[in-house]
């Protein structure tokens, strides 16, 4: 049995299972896309925001 | 089997006109001397047909019986014969030549997945696009942060002294902090508040029983009620006379309910009230 048709067999062979597959996979590819947009946005702006640039004002006591 | 052919014997319309047993129709009265029309679509002279096969060979006569056919060279059918009805139309065996396509042809199997695929990484794409317009919508209906940070109010209850009443400003409303002597305090919890107008406990309406909290609206009209005043020593509305006792209950005059209680918090820590 090749992959693909183990792919097929696992995931859209019963159209439940593929509808569950699609709505979990938006679920984990929604916080998947924030963290990875956040993670490039930070990088890009690296020491120019504020939690970047705190310590050098803000002394904790 | 028999059913059938006699379902199809049914539904075959029988031929009007009787059929002899070597299958040529019995027409008694068919004048074989007749002559065609004239027809000016037939080539050749008019008259009997050219190509009629000679005596010799058989053909059509007329009996007593009626038409016969005779043909002598070839044998006459003896046995096992099988009338033959009229048909329009002649099965065609031979389907119009198709190319061969198969060599372009792709494997279902292997593509099948990937097709599925694709399908599904678009559904998933949609959802997640339609999930997230659908709370950022939501997320715009919801209250700013400056608008959160305005509905706080923080009140340093070291600076008041005890019997001392505190106005303040919340959420455009104002706000009676009262800090309350034990007397005041055994004034309220003792008196026979299940006979008020608007029935409500001491104990269901300070959270500590020093520090009572109270929009200082009066439940009439809206007026703002005078601290230290009235008849049961709490505030009184000079609008219309009403009285409010220590607890803020309504005694007296037109108000029908006790002063409202807003939502507050103590912080322990650094003893300050947190009103919203």
């Amino acid at each position: 049995m090749s992959l693909s048709t183990t792919f097929y067999n696992a995931f859209f062979k019963r159209n439940s299972v593929f509808v569950g597959t699609v709505f979990a996979g938006a679920f984990a590819f929604g916080i998947g896309f924030d963290i990875g947009v956040s993670k490039f946005y930070d990088t890009w702006n690296k020491g120019k925001q504020w939690k970047d640039i705190r310590h050098k004002y803000v002394q904790e006591e | 089997m028999a059913t059938f052919q006699a379902v199809k014997k049914a539904v075959t319309l029988t031929p009007t006109v009787r059929a002899l047993p070597s299958g040529i129709p019995h027409a008694p009265l068919l004048n074989l001397a007749a002559r065609a029309p004239h027809d000016p679509h037939a080539h050749g002279a008019a008259g009997p047909r050219a190509d009629a096969a000679p005596q010799w060979a058989g053909g059509v006569s007329r009996t007593a019986s009626g038409l016969v056919s005779k043909t002598f060279t070839t044998v006459s059918p003896t046995s096992n014969f099988q009338q033959r009805y009229i048909h329009t139309s002649v099965a065609r065996k031979d389907a119009p030549e198709v190319p061969d396509f198969s060599a372009y042809r792709t494997n279902p199997e292997t593509n099948r997945a990937l097709s599925y695929f694709m399908v599904g990484s678009l559904g998933v794409i949609s959802a997640s696009a339609a999930k997230s317009s659908v709370s950022e919508f939501l997320q715009s209906m919801a209250a700013s942060a400056d608008v959160l940070a305005l509905a706080k109010v923080e009140v340093d209850l070291t600076t008041i002294p005890e019997g001392k009443n505190v106005i303040i400003k919340w959420r455009g409303k104002p706000v009676f902090i009262r800090h309350r002597t034990q007397s005041e305090i055994d004034e309220a919890r003792s008196s026979d508040w299940k006979s008020f107008r608007d029935p409500q406990a001491d104990e269901d309406r300070v959270k500590k029983p020093e520090w009572l909290v109270m929009l200082g609206v009066c439940t009439h009209l809206g007026c703002v009620p005078i601290g230290e005043a009235g008849d049961y020593g709490g505030w009184f509305c000079p609008c219309h006379g009403s009285h409010y006792d220590i607890s803020g209950r309504a005694r007296k005059g037109p108000a029908p309910l006790n002063l409202e209680v807003p939502v507050y918090e103590f912080n322990e820590t650094e003893d300050k009230l947190v009103i919203g």
